[in-house]
């Protein structure tokens, strides 16, 4: 299996982007990539791309990335894995040069979510995700499916809603610095828990926002990576876990198992551990997920991740950094593009460019948790070659 | 055209009654929950009767109603779905007000079970007919036209507001040509002031004025003691339609699912597109859904529900076995949606809930009792109700019934 490099990342703004199609969004984020590779990068080294978008905007998707980018001699392949579609998106970008076939690969994620009315996005989206004669009549609306996994959490940990509102404290303060941050703005504890209710447990500020955006990296074989750059940042492991997909199946709700597939997998294949990582960028959708990804990824001991976010570890200057972008809170989460723009993020903190950088980072951990709940995809990126 | 009938018809026995009123509103005045149809209270009140019955030997059932939701199709199979009774059944709709329950209790072979429901105000009771009990005989019917207030198919209404005159001619002309020898005991289909100048001693005020109203008349005359040996006289009255049957003396099973009134929670409704259906996985899911049924795997035992392929526990892909699930039910967790969602009304909670002790748990909505007024492990049992409306299509299963100290009322 070949080593692969990330050697070029870039992304759009993040937000309600209503002036911008996927037409114009796709060659944006395309465009900021290649213009990042440090000893510049001819778009006819690419030898395939993937595409990672949730929900299709202005049709076939494959074609409009393609189409878009001037990317029509190569082959262009569409994916959707629910919220875990950027982090699955680069894996598969990972295999197609590991395994040889391919020596340059592009990795596009994209989503328009604010292309249609709130109102009929809605269903429209939820339609995709629940079975329809079971969960989906009940109104179990994408917050809710994340709301009976913390309600449960809440209930057996010893963390409350305070110990959420610091997790959306600490990111909407790391999103300031975050030019491509949808909402640049501190909060306080007190407006986290005064703020109107969306669905139990989670306020108006445990959520993330609706967003548009896209994002991309290019992945390189470890053989041609002197051609593109002297600074490389290593793909050290993937790995994407599963699990039921009703509720009522998932026996403890306290936890996110695909989170712990997820995670086993790609710190075996990177050949470390939770201790070795420096920064991580985790799918805190909601405030309280990312109490429980801790857990799941091994930042903390079960039932421990209350006493992380109390002692600011996870904060920007703390022992484990989560979420210094901004994270899907501040930065914003337009799904497909989501984990692929951890992974521009944390391509910029590995080199020492991130606008609100670790000092020292040297592994990182990206994470999506999605489906709603049954599916998970992780990255660890390094700054060396690995073993 | 006025039709009379004063010879006795055949007895029929009354073994059970039931009865079953949505919690909110006023004490005599109900209003059904949003969940809740003719069809959910058919259903409710059904299995209040058929609690001291083998459903085994119910052959036939009658619903009377003036407000079944679908005019062409599916309420019966839901009906009996949710009752548990076998789809081959004998079912009939009839479209009626208290005479035309009358007219079903009478004449009824064993084994019948006759449904009343209304939905303004809301109620339903039933009595299921079989060998034992009292006897019910009709004395008297007479059906006359006075259509003071008017309902069409689409529900288009028209008041003539004349009260008077449905008291000269309507009810008042139409006793006159019954027999009026025998006092009457209770009245069912009346207001109060009416029920009172027609009875002879105080009657007690009833739940409803349509269909149910004879059975919960019923009702109350079985539980009120009557004096040894001595038929009492029951009068139902639609408009200028009248009907009349005499009780005889024996023991009636009363069983009442009726739970203090309470406030109907104020909810917001968004504006925007509603659910959309797809009709072939609603009929995949049809008999899982409506009866509560579960799949047992032959190999390892394990419950699946909903029904499925593979088996979640050893992977067998054999047939299974149909199971009925226990109703009641733990709360593992929960979540209350407060946004406002297109074509739900919110606040509303859904629960994860464990079944008995039987291993499985389902995700329903919350009923019966306001949003975000339950907690983890807390405890209920689930109830036939009405999931939503999808496409036109009433869309019935389970939902979530917290127990409640005010369970039963005399
Ligand atoms: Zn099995």
């Amino acid at each position: 299996m070949r080593r692969v490099a990330m050697v070029g990342a870039g992304m759009t703004q993040f937000g309600e982007l209503f002036h911008l199609g996927i037409k114009d969004m796709l060659p944006m984020a395309v465009g900021e990539a290649v213009a990042s590779v440090d000893k510049g990068f001819d778009r006819g080294d690419i030898g395939a791309a993937w595409f990672g978008e949730l929900v299709s905007t202005d049709g076939f998707a494959s074609g409009i990335l393609a189409d878009s980018c001037g990317l029509l001699d190569i082959p262009v392949s569409h994916l959707e894995n629910a919220c875990a579609t950027g982090n699955d998106a680069v894996r598969h970008g990972v295999m197609a040069i590991a395994s040889g076939m391919y020596d340059v690969v592009l990795v596009v994620g994209a989503d328009k979510v604010r292309e249609t009315s709130t109102r009929t996005t809605f269903w429209d989206w939820m339609g995709m995700t629940r079975d329809s004669a079971w969960d989906f009549p009940l109104g179990l609306v994408a917050p809710a499916n994340f709301a009976l996994h913390v309600n449960r959490y809440l209930h057996e940990s010893p963390a409350t809603r305070e110990h959420m509102a610091m997790v959306a404290v600490k990111n909407h303060r790391h999103g300031v610095s975050n030019p491509k941050a949808q909402l640049r703005f501190e909060i306080t504890i007190e407006q986290v828990l005064n703020a109107p209710m969306v669905v139990e447990p989670f306020g108006l500020f445990d959520c993330t926002p609706q967003s548009d955006g896209a994002a991309a990296v290019i992945l390189v074989a470890e053989d041609v990576v002197d051609r593109y750059t002297d600074r490389p940042v290593w793909v050290r492991g993937v790995g994407l876990g599963v699990d039921r997909v009703m509720h009522a199946h998932k026996r403890d709700m306290t936890t996110f198992p695909p989170t712990v597939k997820a995670a086993k997998q790609a710190y075996a294949m990177a050949g470390v551990g939770p201790g070795d990582i420096d920064v991580a960028e985790c799918h805190d959708c909601f405030t309280g997920v990312e109490l429980i990804n801790y857990e799941d990824l091994g930042f903390c001991e079960r039932f421990g991740a209350h006493k992380l976010v109390e002692a600011g570890e996870t904060s920007v200057g703390g022992r484990i950094p989560v979420n210094p972008s901004g994270g899907l809170k501040a930065k914003g989460h337009p799904p497909g593009a989501t984990g692929v723009a951890q992974c521009v993020e944390l391509f910029e903190q590995l080199r020492g460019d991130a606008s609100n950088q670790v000092d020292g980072a040297r592994v990182a951990l990206a994470h999506n948790i999605g489906g709603p709940t049954a599916v998970s995809a992780v990255t660890i990126l390094g700054t060396a070659r690995g073993g | 055209m006025t039709r009379s009938n004063t010879t006795a018809g055949p007895d029929s026995m009354i073994t059970a009654v039931g009865t079953y009123l949505p919690p909110w509103g006023a004490a005599r005045r109900r209003t059904p929950g949003l969940d809740e149809d003719a069809v959910t209270l058919c259903v409710a009140a059904g299995l209040a009767a058929l609690r001291s019955v083998d459903p085994a030997d119910v052959g036939r059932v009658v619903l009377v109603s003036r407000d079944l939701p679908l005019i062409e199709g599916s309420n019966s199979a839901a009906v009996l779905a949710g009752l548990g009774l076998r789809a081959d059944t004998e079912i009939c709709e009839v479209i009626g007000g208290a005479p035309a329950v009358l007219d079903a209790l009478t004449g009824a072979a064993p084994g019948t079970l006759v449904i009343g429901a209304d939905t303004s105000p809301a109620g339903a009771a039933a009595a299921y007919c079989g060998t034992s009990g009292a006897a019910l005989t009709a004395s008297g019917r007479i059906t006359r036209s006075m259509p003071v207030v008017t309902r069409d198919a689409f529900g288009r209404r028209a008041d003539y507001a004349d009260p008077r005159l449905v008291r000269v001619r309507g009810l008042g002309a139409s006793l006159d040509q019954l027999d009026r020898s025998v006092p009457i005991a209770a009245a069912a289909g009346l207001a109060g002031r009416d029920a009172k100048s027609v009875c002879a001693t105080e009657p007690r005020d009833l739940p409803t004025e349509g269909p149910s109203a004879a059975l919960f008349a019923l009702a109350t005359l079985a539980e009120l003691g009557r004096p040894a040996g001595q038929m009492q006289r029951l009068l139902a009255v639609e408009q200028a339609t009248l009907g009349l049957a005499d009780l005889g003396p024996g023991e009636i099973n009363v069983q009442r699912d009726e739970r203090a009134p309470r406030p109907v929670p104020s909810g917001t409704t968004a504006p925007g597109s509603e659910m959309s259906i797809s009709l072939a996985a609603y009929e995949r899911a049809f008999d899982a859904k409506l009866r509560l049924v579960a799949a047992r795997c032959r190999r390892c035992g394990t419950l699946a529900y909903p029904h499925r392929y593979r088996c979640l526990g050893c992977g067998s892909e054999d047939p299974t076995d149909a199971v009925a699930l226990p109703r009641d039910a733990e709360i593992y967790t929960l979540s209350t949606i407060h946004v406002p969602v297109p074509g739900l009304v919110s606040p509303y909670t859904i629960v994860v809930a464990e079944l008995g002790d039987s291993g499985v748990r389902v995700t329903v909505r919350l009923t019966g009792a306001a949003a975000g007024s339950v907690g983890i492990g807390d405890r209920g049992r689930l109830v036939f109700r009405l999931v939503a409306v999808r496409s036109g299509v009433p869309d019935y299963g389970y939902a979530f019934l917290p127990d409640d100290d005010t369970e039963v009322t005399a």
